[in-house]
């Protein structure tokens, strides 16, 4: 640990004199999640909502139904009935949403869309 | 092109609804390539508000999970050789729904 921790150090002090391509010390801490916005028609706010429940769905389950579900269910609570919410890598998708109930986006390598209709 | 069989993995949804939907799979499958999964779903969603009346959403794709509500009578997930297809219809004007949880997983090669 002593050691290790001696080795980083070294490692940042390196990296000093390239001051083109300044490298941070690794953190413990897990990275962010990179949230891309691909399509909205819906307010701010609820935006970073949904981002954030999104992201905490993902540390939470690993298996996308259960992701998808945590986030409709959430926002069928919070903004009423009725959310549909799908999750994945791979897909297309045409939807009828309820004006300013739609939003599209990346979180990492996953995509969620998630709209309002009915 | 794909040309297996359509396999029906959940549904709620009359026969003859059924086979409607899954004739429109093969269409949309024929007059697209397989990588365009929006214009598949565009073309299923089109055809389906047309023939049912609106408002019906479409999702295909090879790797992504789902949960959803419904309207009663009006919901089906099959597959098509390693193309999956959610489809479902959600009105206004009913009270009875029903909610869906859908996982695919297969893993999604390289291939978008």
């Amino acid at each position: 640990m002593s050691e290790e921790a001696k080795k980083n150090f070294a490692g940042a002090l390196t990296a000093r004199p390239n001051s083109d391509e300044p490298k941070p010390a690794p953190v413990p801490a897990v990275p962010p999640k990179k949230v891309i916005i691909k399509s909205a028609d819906m307010i701010p706010d609820m935006q970073k909502e949904a981002v954030d429940i999104a992201v905490a769905a993902f540390e939470k389950y690993n298996v996308e139904k259960d992701v998808a579900e945590q986030i409709k269910k959430e926002f069928d609570k919070r903004h009423g009935p009725t959310w549909h919410c799908i999750v994945g890598r791979n897909f297309g998708s045409y939807v009828t949403h309820e004006t300013n109930h739609f939003v599209y986006f990346y979180l990492d390598q996953k995509a969620v869309l998630l709209f309002k209709s009915g | 092109m794909l040309e297996g069989k359509a396999v029906v993995r959940e549904t709620d949804m009359p026969e003859g609804m059924q086979s409607y939907v899954m004739e429109l799979a093969h269409q949309a499958l024929d007059a697209h390539e397989v990588s365009d999964c929006q214009s598949i779903a565009h073309f299923i969603k089109q055809k389906l508000d047309e023939a049912y009346g609106p408002a019906w959403n479409s999702v295909v794709g090879k790797d992504f999970g789902s949960c959803i509500t419904h309207l009663c009578g009006s919901f089906i997930f099959f597959r098509v050789e390693m193309m999956e297809f959610l489809i479902f219809k959600d009105g206004k004007n009913f009270t009875e729904s029903r909610e869906e949880a859908i996982g695919v997983l297969q893993k999604a090669r390289n291939c978008d």
